[in-house]
């Protein structure tokens, strides 16, 4: 089933789904507490929200809000405190850290502020890489794709030093879609960025995310980035407002 | 595995991992270098101490020796020749056809062709000079030494009696090459064929005689270690170790000079691969974090890592031994002319140990920070700040720990050595850390007092010194391990230079060449007035000197069948030489015990390792019998001999009024100095009757054995001091990338290249003094307990190694942290920036 996504106009700010597709992601009552020193700190307090399959979601907020422990949390990078977290249907915030790294595996992907490239890689090797620590036999092959689709073919061979800031993005949004995952996490990805390299990225991202039909969160500070996705959610102090 | 060997070519792009796989192969390089040459240089020695041997390994029998020991050796490639000793009295025909014969007991040797296999038989030439002489002793012939020549009357061209056989005396020799053994033996030599012993009839049943099969050849050693599991009753294997004291000393000392310097290449191996591995570690922490959010389970990730640092490991290892092999190649081919023989070619053993310590060390080092790592947080990823699990903590130390001790011993092969040198280094670590954290915590008092300013007021100058303080922890580490690095290389300077001449000067220029025995008491002060003084003023010294076998230990009676050392047997079946001295001679020193007074009566002190050979000690009671009179004494003390010193020594002394009634006999020993052709003539003339030995050839022997190390030394050090250079190198850039960052970030604030070069140049000296200092140090520390413990020689701090050291470390960690940083004054800073910290 096709799902219905509202139109960028029609922006809302809401933790429930603006579609009725099946849910990607849903986060029940998600709690995190960091010890700092002898008292409790609260960066998250009982939030709960519910990404649709297909939609796009922006989680806004200031510094210190907890956008990026939400992220984390819904890309089963860290583990709640308290509440639960499933990917379609399946609750993920309970498995074994090796079981849900291996639900991640090809089903998540990722693009970075600091665009977590490996140095030592070229810029094809970086693509390569989930696929290759899937299994896959058509690693270079595919990877190469994706490069020339984000405009990078003729820099396959190069090094991320020898990249430039936009440049080693699009390496990063290609290494995102290389294995089709259903979801795509993004944290603050125009952060090192100027405006215009920023654009363009996003209008990359945006793109091959609707080409892919992947389901897209990101965390930004830039309402203007967020007014490109369905739907966003604020968050301030640890909560949803 | 394809994405392991995929991901060690990619690695391999990186400067961390070209430093760590450098690192590691220059540890293998070194390691299997110095092994490789000091075993090859260690053999060249043995062999030519051999030469005292007159070959390069000889088996003993009380019986003829079973033909299957020649043919072993003849398979293997070997010369053998058999010879007969045995003692016999030897006649010159009666002169003018009168009836009175001159005889004397004599060392009767009978040879086969060709002899000797080592060394050669020497003869005087015309004028007075040696002369090696080319002949073989055939069937009808003998040769004399000139001592029954000049005893007997007779020269060459004469017939003597020997048994039934009228041989013709073929040549007067001067010396044979055989000369480790036992030279308290006073009889003369006699040289004879082998073939002829049969028809003298002098070996019936039951006559005593050493049967010998001596070998030489390349592989001697491994016929001799052989052998040795074969070896039946009365049959041994006889080595110049451990029939010369002399140049079993020498040897030893030279295997312990090489063997330091082996293991310090080891110890400065450790500290370069642990930085090395540190900076490494700290770039795989990326690699992994994105490993886990990609969806790398933390067994996955683990396997990954740990199959990348095998690889990693093995291409390193399998450089280091190509270079180990080039290098030691190379520094044979250099000292070629150093050696008397060619040096024998190098064994496998040494590469393949050097291999195992290279994937011992970085596997060891490397797997409790590769688990630490494989559990890295994936949300890392998001938050680069956060905590990381540490580098392994307690099993990361037990771990590296255990794979310093064990190659440790894989070079020394001996758990205790093993343990003090691992417990020494953690010890040394422990204490350069403190050192460190003292020498910070000045410096910080340094900077706050503000007495800087006042030296000009250079803010630049305190900004970098306080970036020393800011980054505590590093900089105690990294002041710690560059100490440790200086340490090592001064160490090795100091072995190379004082330690070593310390070990020359003990075998002085003037020490005995000529031993005089068997001479009589009513003779002693006549040839002290023949006898040149000994250092100048003092006469010679005159020992007595009783034979004694021992007959009984604590009244039980004693044979050679109750002991199972072959040494033990011997000494049982010989006669001890017990000697007289009121007081400890110079050079002795007491172990146990003490040393008993002029006056005491029934006591005797013993060498220390002739009383382990015996098993006894102090308490017990021997019996002696000297000339069928019993002689009992108690063990009072045990003595370590200074053998060095090439003076009289007796593993046996006893009060003098013990040895007053005994018949006895003197000894004494004097330099003559090469040329003196006049004093010995005279000797003998005055006391025909004394024997003298002529010990210069053993004293050469050793002499040159020690110039060689001192060559091979010099290699060995140039080889460790590259280690030492890569370890500072790896110690000065542990922290540049930090340094690169922080400057970069002073200059995007404004501060002028200027102000960064002097901040750069206060924190590389104040860096470079402090590793000096504590590397001056420890070394002081270090060479003390090597000269007094390890090589026991005297110790002498000479001012120059400590300055030069203490200057060099400041100088090289300052050369090396402004090359290592300079890049950062010329690149745009934004470009350092990008990069990150």
């Amino acid at each position: 089933m096709t799902p219905v996504i509202p139109d960028t106009a029609t922006i809302k700010v809401s933790s429930q789904p603006s579609s009725n597709a099946p849910p990607a992601i849903q986060a029940d009552t998600l709690s995190r507490v960091v010890p700092l020193g002898e008292r409790q700190l609260t960066i998250l307090d009982n939030v709960s929200l519910t990404v649709a399959e297909g939609e796009t979601l922006a989680i806004v907020g200031a510094s210190g809000s907890g956008k990026t422990t939400l992220l984390g949390l819904l890309a089963g990078l860290d583990r709640p405190n308290h509440g639960s977290v499933a990917w379609h249907g399946e609750t993920v915030s309970s498995l074994s850290e090796d079981a849900l790294a291996k639900r991640r595996q090809g089903a998540i992907g990722f693009v970075f502020q600091s665009f977590q490239l490996l140095p030592a890689l070229t810029a094809l090797e970086n693509v390569m890489l989930p696929l290759e620590l899937a299994g896959a036999n058509d690693a270079q092959t595919r990877a190469q794709d994706w490069l020339n689709r984000v405009g990078l073919g003729e820099r396959v061979d190069h090094l991320p030093k020898q990249l430039s800031g936009g440049e080693q993005q699009r390496v990063a949004i290609a290494r995102a879609f290389v294995a089709s995952p259903s979801i795509v996490f993004a944290d603050e990805p125009t952060g090192n960025l100027d405006t215009d390299t920023g654009a363009e990225v996003v209008e990359l991202m945006f793109t091959l995310n609707r080409e892919q039909g992947t389901t897209l969160v990101l965390v930004t500070h830039d309402l203007e980035l967020a007014s490109r996705c369905h739907r966003m959610v604020r968050l301030a102090r640890g909560k949803v407002i | 595995m394809n994405l392991i060997l995929r991901f060690v070519r990619r690695e391999l792009r990186s400067t961390e991992a070209r430093i760590l796989v450098l690192a590691l192969a220059l540890a293998v390089a070194s390691v299997g270098a110095v092994a490789m040459f000091a075993d090859r240089v260690k053999v060249a020695f043995a062999n030519q101490a051999n030469v005292l041997l007159g070959a390069d390994a000889m088996i003993s029998g009380d019986r003829p020796l079973p033909e299957a020991f020649t043919q072993q050796a003849l398979a293997m490639g070997l010369k053998v020749t058999h010879s007969t000793r045995f003692g016999s009295m030897v006649s010159a025909p009666a002169k003018d056809g009168g009836a009175a014969k001159d005889s004397a007991l004599s060392d009767v040797k009978a040879v086969s062709s060709p002899y000797p296999l080592r060394g050669e038989i020497e003869v005087h030439g015309a004028n007075g000079e040696r002369v090696p002489l080319k002949a073989n002793v055939n069937a009808g012939e003998v040769f004399v030494d000139e001592r029954l020549a000049t005893r007997l009357g007779i020269k060459a061209g004469d017939t003597i009696e020997v048994g039934k056989l009228t041989p013709r005396v073929a040549q007067v020799f001067a010396e044979e090459p055989e000369i480790a053994g036992n030279f308290m033996s006073a009889s003369p030599k006699v040289l004879m064929a082998n073939a002829d012993v049969a028809a003298s009839e002098l070996l019936g049943p039951g006559s005593r005689a050493t049967y010998r099969l001596q070998v030489a050849g390349d592989r001697a050693q491994e016929f001799a270690d052989t052998i040795k599991a074969k070896l039946g009753p009365g049959q041994r294997l006889e080595t110049v170790r451990e029939l010369r004291p002399e140049v079993r000393s020498t040897l030893e000392k030279s295997e312990q000079f090489l063997g330091l310097a082996a293991s310090f290449a080891v110890f400065l191996a450790v500290v370069a691969i642990v930085l090395a591995l540190r900076r490494y570690l700290k770039r795989e922490l990326d690699t992994a974090t994105l490993f886990r959010t990609l969806g790398a389970g933390q067994r996955q990730t683990l396997m990954h890592f740990v199959g990348q640092f095998f690889v990693l490991a093995l291409i390193a290892c399998a450089l280091g031994v190509a270079i180990a092999f080039a290098a030691q190649a190379g520094l044979a081919f250099a000292v070629r002319g150093l050696f008397a023989s060619t040096l024998p070619p190098a064994g496998w053993m040494p590469l393949v140990k050097a291999f195992a310590t290279g994937l011992v060390l970085l596997l060891g080092f490397a797997i409790p920070p590769l688990v630490a790592l494989s559990s890295t947080p994936p949300v890392r990823a998001l938050r680069r700040d956060m905590p990381t699990a540490s580098g392994g903590g307690a099993l990361a130390v037990a771990l590296g720990g255990a794979a310093v001790l064990s190659v440790v011993m894989m070079q020394s092969q001996d758990l205790k050595t093993g343990a003090i040198f691992v417990g020494g280094i953690v010890a040394l670590v422990g204490a350069a850390t403190l050192l460190a954290v003292a020498l910070l915590w000045l410096i910080r008092r340094f900077v706050r007092s503000g007495k800087l300013a006042m030296l000009g007021g250079a803010r630049s100058w305190a900004y970098g010194l306080a970036n020393l303080d800011r980054r505590r922890l590093s900089t105690a580490l990294q002041i710690a391990c560059l100490g440790l690095g200086v340490m090592t290389l001064i160490t090795v300077g100091f072995v190379r230079t004082d330690l070593f001449s310390a070990w020359q000067k003990s075998i002085p220029a003037d020490a005995p060449n000529r031993f005089l025995i068997n001479i009589q008491s009513e003779q002693v002060d006549a040839l002290r007035k023949l006898l040149p003084t000994t250092q100048g003023t003092k006469p010679a010294a005159f020992y007595p000197m009783v034979r004694g076998r021992l007959i009984a230990v604590n009244d039980k009676t004693v044979s050679a069948k109750d002991y199972s050392s072959e040494q033990a047997k011997r000494l049982i079946d010989r006669e001890f030489n017990l000697s007289a001295s009121s007081t400890l001679p110079p050079g002795n020193k007491i172990l146990s015990g003490e040393y008993f007074s002029a006056t005491e009566q029934g006591v005797m002190s013993l060498e220390d390792g002739i009383a382990k050979t015996l098993n006894l000690n102090v308490g017990d009671r021997m019996t002696f019998d000297v000339a069928g009179d019993k002689v009992e004494v108690k063990v009072t003390s045990l003595r370590k001999v200074d053998w060095d010193s090439f003076k009289v020594n007796f593993f046996a002394l006893v009060p003098e009024a013990t040895l007053a009634p005994l018949p006895k006999s003197y000894i004494t020993a004097v330099h003559l100095p090469a040329g003196d052709n006049k004093t010995l003539p005279t000797v003998v003339a005055a006391a025909p009757n004394v024997l003298v030995i002529d010990v210069s050839e053993i004293m050469t022997r050793v002499r040159s054995i020690v110039d060689q190390v001192a060559s091979a030394l010099e290699f060995v050090f140039a080889f460790t001091l590259a280690a030492g250079l890569l370890t500072l190198y790896t110690a000065v850039i542990a922290t540049q990338d930090e340094r690169r960052y922080d400057t970069a970030l002073i200059r995007t604030l404004g501060g002028t290249r200027s102000q960064i070069r002097s901040a750069l140049i206060a924190e590389f000296s104040a860096l470079g003094g402090a590793a000096g200092l504590l590397g001056v140090l420890g070394a002081l520390a270090l060479t003390w307990v090597l000269a007094t413990r390890v090589l026991k020689i005297e110790f002498s701090a000479s001012p120059t190694v400590w300055i030069v050291g203490f200057a060099a470390a400041t100088g090289l960690t300052l050369l090396a942290g402004w090359l290592g940083t300079r890049s950062v004054l010329t690149t745009p800073p934004i470009q350092v920036l990008r990069e990150g910290a």
